[in-house]
């Protein structure tokens, strides 16, 4: 890329609106905290195109390779059952960097996500890297601190965050469910943010 | 694969008209979903005629208006939009306006005829839900229940009057003229007194007067009438109630404006409840009334429906309660003679209020004049206990607590009630206060209203102390609200594990206590609590704001209360289980409670100093 064409799309980026890329909101099931030793259960995403979540597009991937699932069935709800029904991590990664090809990525919290993903692609040599990455985790602290608020221990989880903008209450810790709330939280985010337009992305990032 | 929220499914599954139909209709409408975040701001580039969606509410609250801005309905959480279009082909007209901003579930219309044509169910959902909204745009326009419209809209004619020097004949004359039954006679533009045909046939004719004499002779003094604000229903029962035809309309200024007749009445009333009260006060034996009491429950939920304003619901109730009670007591008398001396039969709590329900039961008493003799005080013991007994074969239960006419207690003289009442002011025990709190709210229901005039002026009369103030506020603000710090409802269980909130002891009642404290400091003697907070107006004990915010709240807990009875599914009474509430209704009803808790905080501080 010379530096013609960056400075291009940096000035188109100056530009950009949320409504105007298409983005895929993506939320892990993972056995652990740690990209070095705990693996990737499962991943769940859902696309937003011009500023509408289109349920269409969701899907929810098990990899069936996991070696380890511990004491996570707990948390995420998926056991060696469900496992068996998956694909390998090579497929789930497959598909998702078929679908993240021209598009955002979006995650709450996305340096755990990513630091993932990431991870993952290297090991299976796809080449892969997102356009650019969102994280609704971080919009929102930035919204808090721009307030003047001072950041509670919990006031960032994405329960607590939809209930800032009235969203329904949903089922938590399953990952097509926190898919579909992390959209549903960027939408309103970009409402409260941007007014008549939407926010430009460089308000987001 | 296209893999399933679990989330959406289940909310889904929990809308109509999907609950009935097969899962796989709930599947494909998922499929096809879209979710948009619509606020004020964003709003406009969402609703385009050229692309007709079906759009579902699934959180915040919307308006939704018609071309010309007027509200057609309130959205809120479950409710549909948008599916006129879809089903007529024509562009949208009505408008959206943001009340809360949420997120709307959005149906192409490809995806929404594929469902229309495979699910017939789905197809008369939409159908009808358009043909209802129809109707109810076209229903508002028409006006509702004709007993809610104004005296003033009823009366035609102009006020026809005479001077009371005017002669018999010239009376007669200018009826004849102006084709009326009645005249109004005014003095100084203020009405003296009535003449109707009947009087010029039972008093003039009959008695062969000389009909060159002044009408003064022949009027009735005093009439009964009824301002021009008021409702027709109120002066239908006037006219029941009293057995009058003819009722004269005075404006503001107590103006004469014109006169409404039973006739003007009956011709707009079609089937009405009202209509019952008179039934009762024309029965000719205690059968009879028993009777026509049965009626109430089946007139009253058909009367519910029709009617807007659903705090008439309570005071038709009392209505006719009065009415059996009154028609009762002259039915006793004709049978075992008339009463001995004057007296006055009177109503507390809830009847006297006007907001008595279905399930209220009886609370009433009997004023007997000074000097009543133990064989007087016999013929009256006689004639509590038998109304009482009465009252409750007509389905009114007899009062657990004993204030009953049937209770030597609760018949006494003037100042032996006095004395009560005094005692419970001066030692405001909790015990007195409960009584306080019962027997101020007062009604004079049937014998001399005189007696109770004077009843009422010696009330006003009882010193009441700072202390008893106090100790009423005190008494108040030992009831809460079901409010938490955050919000919350505080939810109570039974035994059945139903969890509910009591709208009437946690929230009408202590909009009740709050306004009986104030009417009281203020010397206000009527029992209804609407009518006392108008009256507190003129007083300068509360703001208009806090005024119109106390009826605001009442008449909504209220509404939300009797519509319970109506409709309720095994809780206690009263009570209601806030998850079945819309949530919009969820976000009123919260509103409401915080207004009723500041309410309470201001009362303690006024009356207690605080000192709670």
């Amino acid at each position: 890329m010379n530096w013609l064409t960056r400075l291009r799309n940096w000035h188109a980026y100056r530009h950009q609106r949320l409504a105007d890329v298409d983005l895929v909101v993506l939320d892990l099931e993972l056995t652990g905290l740690d990209p070095k030793r705990d693996e990737i259960v499962s991943a769940a995403w859902v696309e937003i195109r011009q500023g509408r979540i289109i349920l269409g597009t969701a899907r929810h991937v098990v990899n069936k390779e996991v070696r380890q699932l511990g004491q996570s069935p707990v948390i995420h709800g998926v056991d060696e059952r469900a496992l068996a029904l998956g694909c390998s991590l090579r497929t789930l990664l497959q598909q998702l960097a078929e679908v993240l090809e021209q598009s955002m990525l979006v995650c709450h919290n996305a340096i755990l996500d990513w630091g993932f993903l990431k991870r993952a692609f290297v090991q299976h040599e796809i080449v892969m890297r997102p356009e650019r990455i969102l994280d609704t985790m971080q919009i929102e602290r930035q919204r808090l601190l721009r307030q003047g608020q001072t950041l509670a221990a919990d006031c960032l989880t994405l329960s607590a965050c939809r209930q800032r903008y009235d969203l329904p209450s949903a089922c938590e810790h399953h990952a097509l469910s926190d898919a579909l709330s992390t959209a549903e939280l960027l939408l309103a985010q970009n409402s409260q943010l941007g007014g008549t337009q939407g926010a430009l992305l460089r308000q987001l990032t | 694969m296209t893999a399933q929220v679990q989330d959406v499914l289940t909310f889904m599954q929990q809308q109509a008209p999907f609950g009935q139909l097969a899962y796989s209709a709930t599947d494909y409408f998922v499929e096809h979903l879209e979710i948009i975040y619509v606020s004020a701001q964003n709003q406009t580039q969402w609703f385009k005629s050229e692309q007709p969606h079906l759009y579902l509410v699934r959180s915040g609250h919307f308006d939704l208006r018609s071309e010309r801005g007027e509200l057609i309905t309130r959205l809120a959480e479950g409710d549909y939009f948008g599916y006129p279009s879809l089903l007529t082909g024509e562009p949208i007209s009505n408008q959206l306006e943001v009340v809360q901003a949420g997120l709307v579930y959005v149906l192409p219309q490809s995806a929404f005829d594929f469902l229309r044509h495979e699910y017939k169910p789905f197809e008369q959902y939409f159908v009808r839900a358009h043909a209802k909204r129809l109707l109810s745009s076209h229903y508002k326009e028409s006006a509702s229940g004709w007993s809610e419209h104004r005296v003033s809209e009823l009366m035609s004619r102009a006020a026809v009057t005479l001077t009371p020097l005017a002669s018999i004949q010239e009376a007669a004359k200018v009826m004849k003229k102006h084709r009326v039954s009645s005249i109004m006679v005014t003095e100084n533009d203020q009405l003296a007194g009535v003449v109707t045909d009947r009087d010029l046939r039972n008093r003039v004719l009959a008695e062969g007067l000389d009909p060159a004499r002044a009408i003064r002779e022949i009027m009735t003094v005093r009439p009964k009438y009824i301002y021009e604000n008021n409702r027709i229903f109120s002066a239908l029962h006037l006219m029941l109630k009293h057995n009058i035809h003819h009722l004269p309309v005075l404006n503001e200024d107590r103006t004469p404006m014109g006169m409404i007749t039973s006739t003007d009445l009956l011709r707009q009333q079609k089937s009405d409840p009202v209509q019952l009260i008179g039934r009762i006060y024309k029965a000719r034996s205690y059968g009879e009334v028993q009777q026509l009491a049965k009626e109430i429950p089946d007139l009253l939920s058909d009367f519910a429906n029709k009617i807007e304003d659903i705090s008439l619901i309570g005071q038709l109730l009392s209505g006719l309660s009065d009415a059996l009670t009154g028609r009762l007591i002259d039915l006793y008398q004709q049978q075992h003679g008339t009463a001995p001396t004057p007296f006055a039969w009177i109503c507390f709590g809830s009847q006297a209020r006007e907001e008595q329900t279905l399930h209220s039961d009886q609370d009433n008493g009997l004023l007997l004049p000074e000097g009543v003799t133990d064989e007087q005080r016999g013929y009256f013991a006689q004639l509590g206990g038998f109304v009482c007994q009465q009252l409750d074969e007509c389905g009114i239960r007899t009062c657990p607590g004993n204030i009953m006419a049937s209770n030597p207690q609760c018949r006494g003289t003037l100042s032996e009630w006095c004395d009560r009442f005094t005692t419970w002011t001066h030692a405001p025990t909790p015990h007195a206060m409960l009584n306080c709190k019962i027997y101020f709210d007062l009604r004079f229901i049937a014998g001399s209203d005189v007696l109770f005039g004077q009843f009422l002026h010696h009330l006003s009369e009882i010193p009441k102390n700072e202390l008893f103030y106090a100790a009423m506020a005190a008494d108040i603000n030992v009831n809460t609200v079901p409010i938490g710090l955050f919000q919350q409802f505080k939810l109570q269980q039974d035994k059945h594990k139903h969890k509910y909130l009591d709208l009437k002891k946690r929230g009408v009642v202590i909009i009740n206590d709050i306004v009986r404290l104030y009417a009281l400091q203020a010397g206000i003697s009527k029992p209804n609590t609407l009518q006392r907070l108008r009256a507190l107006k003129n007083h300068q004990v509360l703001s208009s704001e806090d005024i119109a915010n106390l009826q605001d709240c009442w008449r909504f807990l209220t509404q939300l209360r009797l519509r319970t009875q109506i409709d309720r599914e095994g809780l206690p009474e009263n009570c209601i289980n806030p998850e079945q509430l819309s949530s919009l209704e969820r976000h009123q009803l919260k509103e409401a409670f915080q207004l009723v808790k500041q309410a309470q905080q201001a009362c303690a501080f006024k009356f207690a100093r605080g000192s709670l």
